[in-house]
């Protein structure tokens, strides 16, 4: 956390810190609500991070999964290796729920020698096939960063200029063995606009530091199991786009055609083409391709007839809710109100408990804070807006 | 059905009084209330466990009906001929409900369609609550049930998708029955999230409709031959023309859908850079064949 407000410094070089001064007795000598404030204060705190800011919307990623022999240690429950994998289950599912039209590919390496595990894609259920296979590897051997970083920069660097392009290396052992110069490698991914972010799951290495300070990404080490997933979720909302990335319309064929029993033939869609199983998603069902009707069981896909992306419009209308997002509600005190209207929450009606409650600057309605985390976190339409004519026109 | 999970329904009725449906008979609305309440009994009577709420959403506003804040008015409600004290509640609540929002809504303005991503979007909210409160009792699913008569707008289309993909996420179904006009975003809204989504052509018989298809939950319904699911059309408008387009092209950065070409995106003022090229290669080509 250290890193985080001061760069240069590290923690243990900073003054002493008297946590205990924040905490202040109330009139009847308890400490509960100082203490229930310092919590609601950080759980809001993430949504007041939010700012109006270009973001790189159609994202590569590449997770590079450190299977060395570090990996096997205990200190976080039951391995090291297992809890990596259970967090980044859930992190897969909420990547690709956010950020719909990107894709993702892992990178795993072990015995100084590094090997992709699944190629990059926009497809949830692949990841998390490939992590299957993870779960059942054996750490052993050496990493090797400089390697996994090359295998990654040969993908990445094919990748049209418009997206961004990121590397997320989850780093157990404290070693690494490289075959040559990797700050050359570094210099390499600097000059491709590769944003590389490392989690270390044990202590700080310079060389880590120095690829985070030249790439452009995030360094962190992790305290527990907790801050683990907290740190990793943080590569979940997209980026602010560096300036480098370039702009571009991307022609797609928006559409889904889904066709229904009545019309049309079965027919064997394209993904599955290659399947050994007969039979499998030989159906009527599917999504077709505008341009050159091939068929797909799956969105979004790229056509491998044609080359043209396809997705959903609902695919695109998940993210906007980063483009256009919604207002913080502003803290309000209803210690002297006796309004009986304004004793409930607008969105679950809930009696208030608390003294703080959150208003919305557009339709003044009052909330409770579960409401407000709810609408801020997963909702992002505000109940008292879109429930009202005057306001709900906006976008 | 197993004996310990308990469903919580929360049914918003469209009660906008200009629709074109109210116009056909006198006691259309009436009819269809009584139909909806019916349901909601029957749905809690299926299991104690069972939970209701039910929104009435206007063209002006949306509000709760029942549960109501508890307020502070201490008046018998009990019923003096037996009937259940939760229904009598119910139907108490509903009814008064009903005639508030009609008293209260302007006389000037009338539009065509309801606040139903609001109306939802409470729902949601109304769901979190009870199934975090509930969380250490039981296990609970939560559905919505749309009735509405009323089409759909386009200027709400960023709300319901906000609403469908917070569903999805929870695990919420969303069903949707529809007296009059057929509503594209809801028939996307029933694909995201698993619902069934029935147009109902004849309203007398709408209390049957309700229970045959909406009255069973979603592990039921596997077991029952449902109505064949409907043709959805998820293409998108484009954001010049608020055209329906097969192929377009969408900006990088914003994500907005374009029907052409267009050297500057007119959501964020992006200036474009490469696109133009794959556009003039085949013309030079054709140019080369034709010499």
């Amino acid at each position: 956390m250290a890193e985080e407000e001061d760069p240069s410094s590290y923690r243990w070089e900073t003054e002493y810190e008297k946590t205990w001064e924040s905490i202040h007795e109330d009139e009847q000598g308890l400490l509960q609500g100082s203490v229930e404030e310092i919590l609601h204060r950080n759980k809001r705190l993430r949504l007041q991070k939010k700012k109006n800011i270009r973001l790189g919307m159609m994202r590569h990623l590449f997770v590079i999964v450190d299977l060395s022999e570090a990996m096997a240690v205990q200190d976080l429950k039951p391995t090291r290796h297992l809890c990596t994998i259970k967090i980044l289950e859930d992190f897969i599912g909420e990547f690709f729920d956010q950020n719909p039209i990107s894709q993702l590919g892992i990178i795993i390496t072990r015995s100084k020698r590094a090997e992709i595990l699944m190629e990059l894609s926009g497809n949830a259920k692949h990841c998390m096939a490939g992590l299957k296979d993870i779960a059942d590897a054996v750490c052993v051997g050496e990493p090797s960063l400089q390697n996994s970083l090359e295998l990654a920069a040969q993908t990445l660097k094919h990748m049209p200029g418009h997206t961004s392009r990121e590397v997320v290396i989850i780093l157990g052992s404290l070693t690494t063995c490289d075959p040559s110069d990797i700050c050359s490698t570094i210099e390499t991914l600097k000059s491709q606009k590769i944003r590389c972010s490392v989690i270390g799951l044990a202590a700080e290495l310079r060389i880590c530091k120095a690829l985070v300070q030249a790439t452009e990404g995030t360094y962190h080490i992790i305290l527990d199991e907790h801050h683990y997933k907290e740190i990793l979720y943080n590569h979940i909302s997209p980026p602010p786009a560096s300036g480098i990335t370039e702009s571009s319309l991307v022609r797609m064929g928006e559409f889904s055609s889904h066709v229904s029993d009545a019309e049309g033939k079965s027919s064997l869609c394209n993904c599955h083409l290659d399947s050994k199983v007969p039979g499998e998603k030989f159906g009527i069902g599917g999504y077709f391709c505008p341009q050159c009707h091939s068929k797909y069981c799956e969105l979004p896909v790229e056509c491998k007839a044609c080359g043209l992306n396809l997705v959903s419009a609902p695919h695109l209308a998940r993210s906007y809710h980063h483009l256009f997002p919604l207002e913080n509600f502003k803290e309000v005190n209803i210690n002297n109100r006796t309004d009986s209207e304004l004793r409930y929450c607008c969105g679950c009606q809930a009696l208030f408990t608390e003294q703080t409650v959150y208003r919305c600057t557009q339709c003044q309605q009052l909330f409770c804070l579960e409401c407000d985390l709810f609408i801020h976190d997963t909702l992002h339409t505000c109940p008292g807006c879109s429930s009202s004519r005057n306001f709900n026109m906006g976008i | 059905m197993s004996a310990e999970e308990g469903n919580l329904l929360v049914v918003i009725v469209d009660t906008n009084p200009s629709v074109k449906l109210m116009m056909k008979g006198k006691n259309v609305l009436t009819h269809c209330l009584d139909s909806v309440m019916v349901f909601s009994n029957s749905h809690l009577m299926i299991s104690p466990l069972n939970k209701l709420a039910v929104i009435a959403c206007h063209s002006h506003k949306s509000s709760f009906l029942f549960p109501k804040p508890q307020n502070d008015d201490s008046e018998d409600d009990r019923p003096t001929d037996g009937q259940y004290e939760l229904f009598a509640q119910i139907d108490r609540c509903v009814k008064d409900g009903v005639k508030q929002l009609v008293l209260e809504s302007p006389q000037e303005t009338l539009h065509m369609e309801s606040v139903l991503a609001g109306a939802m979007s409470m729902a949601l909210c109304y769901i979190h609550r009870i199934e975090r409160e509930e969380k250490s009792r039981q296990k609970l699913s939560a559905r919505i049930l749309v009735v509405t008569a009323s089409g759909d707008s386009a200027a709400q289309y960023m709300n319901f998708m906000n609403v469908f993909f917070t569903a999805q996420k929870q695990n919420v179904i969303i069903d949707a029955c529809v007296l009059d006009k057929d509503s594209g975003l809801l028939q996307q809204g029933c694909d995201i999230t698993g619902g069934c989504y029935l147009k109902v052509t004849n309203v007398s018989a709408l209390l049957q409709y309700l229970l045959w298809v909406f009255l069973p939950d979603a592990k039921t319904r596997k077991q029952l031959v449902q109505p064949p699911p409907v043709h959805v059309d998820y293409r998108a408008a484009c954001f010049c023309h608020r055209e329906l387009i097969d192929t377009g092209y969408v900006c990088s950065v914003c994500l907005s859908i374009f029907c052409a070409f267009s050297p500057i995106c007119s959501t964020c003022q992006t200036a474009f850079k490469l696109a133009p090229i794959p556009a003039l290669k085949p013309r030079k080509k054709k140019t080369k064949t034709g010499l």
